[in-house]
């Protein structure tokens, strides 16, 4: 080790120092505030006599209520990322093996073209869809399918569709990233010793996709338990989450301290998501690191 | 039991219109090791790939023992495939992917376990059983995709370079192991190179391919000494190439005029006919002696110059400029009687006329 090396890496921190900063101030600094105030009696900076308390955390635990939207939280997640996998992995499997380019690029489009629209407009064009005088219900109706119009808006389902179509782009990136690097004569090779392409594809892609059905998994499941507007919107406060929760504690209650529980309460399911992750990759890949 | 396969007029026309495989007629005989030889690009992997079923030909048939299987899929035509990189299941232990045919042909556990075992060991792997494939050398993975390729006895064992990402020496060793193995279970096998010396040391048969067309089909000595073609006597080791223009001497017989006072007396059997004709010449059949005074045959020798020199080791490979300007590539054995010549030294060439071989071109 000469003291050139040993100062080499002292200049280049200099580099380092802005995404330092940002992530001080725009990560760190906000969790540690909400950490703080789910553990305060009120808001230090207006109430000049504030205490340690752990009656947020109580409250939600001794309530059914809270019980009940945290578990409603995690069932929409839960169905959204089951049900954007299953339209997200065929789309993803044809993207990533598609041989013509133009095809790969209209497909690419069609998936990344959603995104271009913001979030409420998206929603906004479900909830004409869905409601019960929407083009969904019109249509059923006016073939006869139908005499009531069914009950689409303000459920767990209404939710559903719209935080799927919203996320299964998230799914399809992640999942054709990974399809795309398995080796398709892995897949002819299975075939030449005997398996149907369905067989094949059980037996060869789909376990080496796994790291992708994981990953992808994740990040829907993390964004659609966090995602506020397309709950409100397509729930009407008739379906309630923890994100409108933590809304309405901060607008209607002014409960701060309350709202950043429910926050650190989100942040923790997703962290323990993240953990039991690496462990199921651990799991299934226990060799690939050696290749 | 090993086929026989028929390729009757087999195209494959890819969309844009590019020919990749154009009208390849050649019947494969059992039990033969059958190569195809050519460049990349020449259409030999297509080729492989549409017995394979991997492809679907654009037209033509192909017959494994006379039934036509044009239209079957991959899976249901029971052949056995070594990829290029060996497509081992990096999942699946060495085990498990010698196994995965048999399970697939849903034979029992224990049936399973011994046909396994067996064929590890007749790769020389056996205690590698519980390794995946990441973990085992290049040569090992190259073992394990034979194994699990002949493991459900094919009726025909298709390679795909298969020993093309290994070392010279232990392609080598792998060249005779693999010889050996086909000889001993009789196996059909289609063997994919674009390595002509690999192909000359293993194959039966081999069939040179060049632009999706086979340019002559035929054993090893057949393909090196009687190239049809000029591209397969270019292709196939070193090769003087001659064109020129069919005469006749003053002496009544056939000969080749190919310019600047150089004229090679043709052997019989190409005297026929006239016009253009492009012969080649074997550097190895002409044989090199120091310039001396006196006169020389004419149609059979040339004098020249020696312009650099390159030693193989086993053998000198001369450049030689002839008096009449034109190069040839002369190779002498390095036996310790012969001389080695020098840039610069002048030398008297003499071949056999016989040596000459007719091309079309």
């Amino acid at each position: 080790m000469s003291s050139t090396a040993a100062q080499r890496p002292n200049g280049l921190a200099l580099f380092i120092l802005p995404s330092a900063l940002l992530f001080a101030l725009f990560f760190f600094l906000p969790i540690g505030l909400m950490a703080t105030m789910s553990v305060l009696t009120g808001n230090p900076v207006v109430m000049p006599k504030v205490a340690f308390t752990t009656r947020h955390y109580a409250r939600m635990i001794d309530d059914p209520f809270y019980l009940e939207v945290i578990w409603t939280t995690i069932r929409i997640g839960l169905v959204t990322t089951l049900v954007a996998l299953a339209i997200g992995y065929p789309l993803a499997h044809w993207m990533a093996r598609i041989k013509s380019r133009t095809g790969h690029a209209l497909l690419l489009m069609a998936v990344l073209a959603p995104m271009l629209t913001g979030i409420v407009v998206r929603t906004f064009a479900w909830m004409t869809l869905l409601s019960d005088k929407g083009v969904v219900n019109q249509t059923l109706m006016s073939l006869g399918l139908i005499a009531q119009p069914l009950k689409l808006m303000y459920t767990e389902t209404g939710i559903v569709v719209g935080l799927v179509h919203i996320y299964v782009p998230f799914m399809v990136l992640t999942l054709t990233g990974v399809i795309g690097r398995i080796d398709e004569r892995l897949e002819q090779a299975a075939e030449n010793l005997g398996a149907s392409p369905l067989r094949a594809f059980i037996e060869v892609t789909l376990p080496l996709s796994l790291p992708g059905i994981l990953a992808g998994s994740l990040l829907v499941f993390a964004l659609a338990i966090s995602a506020y507007v397309t709950p409100i919107l397509l729930g009407g406060f008739q379906i309630m989450t923890l994100p409108i929760l933590i809304y309405q504690q901060i607008s209607a209650n002014f409960n701060v301290g309350f709202a950043a529980a429910i926050g650190i309460v989100l942040l923790v399911i997703s962290l323990l998501l993240v953990i039991a992750y690496n462990r199921a990759l651990g799991l299934v890949s226990g060799q690939r690191e050696l290749q | 039991m090993s086929a026989s396969i028929e390729i009757a007029g087999v195209s494959k026309i890819y969309d844009g219109g590019v020919r990749a495989v154009d009208a390849v007629a050649m019947d494969i005989r059992q039990g033969e090791f059958f190569s195809l030889l050519g460049p990349s690009g020449c259409g030999k992997t297509t080729t492989l790939r549409m017995i394979a079923g991997f492809e679907t030909p654009s037209a033509g048939a192909i017959r494994v023992d006379g039934a036509d299987i044009t239209h079957v899929p991959a899976h249901k035509r029971d052949m056995g495939m070594v990829f290029q990189n060996y497509a081992l299941f990096p999942h699946r232990t060495v085990a498990e992917n010698v196994a995965f045919g048999l399970r697939m042909r849903g034979l029992d556990k224990a049936t399973i376990a011994a046909k396994v075992k067996a064929a590890l060991a007749m790769v020389e792997l056996s205690g590698l059983e519980d390794r995946r494939p990441a973990q085992l050398s290049g040569g090992q993975q190259q073992r394990v995709a034979l194994a699990r390729a002949i493991v459900i006895a094919p009726r025909v064992l298709l390679c795909d370079e298969p020993l093309g990402a290994l070392d010279k020496k232990l392609r080598q060793q792998m060249q005779f192991e693999l010889k050996q193995l086909q000889k001993k279970l009789g196996l059909t096998l289609v063997f994919v190179t674009h390595d002509q010396e690999e192909a000359l040391a293993m194959s039966d048969r081999i069939a040179v391919m060049n632009g999706g067309r086979v340019e002559q089909v035929g054993t090893p000595t057949e393909i090196y000494n009687q190239p049809t073609t000029r591209f397969v006597a270019d292709f196939i080791g070193d090769t003087n190439i001659f064109r020129g223009e069919r005469t006749t001497t003053g002496t009544g017989a056939s000969a080749l005029d190919v310019g600047k006072g150089l004229i090679l007396a043709l052997p019989p059997t190409d005297a026929q006919g006239t016009g253009v004709l492009s012969v080649a010449l074997r550097p190895e059949k002409i044989r090199l002696s120091p310039r001396g005074d006196a006169a020389i045959a004419a149609g059979s020798s040339a004098h020249g110059i020696v312009e650099n020199t390159n030693f193989l080791g086993g053998a000198v490979l001369y450049r030689i400029e002839l008096a009449s300007g034109h190069r040839v590539l002369v190779q002498q054995p390095n036996a310790g009687t012969s001389r080695l010549f020098v840039p610069g030294n002048g030398v008297t060439l003499d071949w056999t006329p016989a040596d000459l071989v007719a091309l079309k071109d």
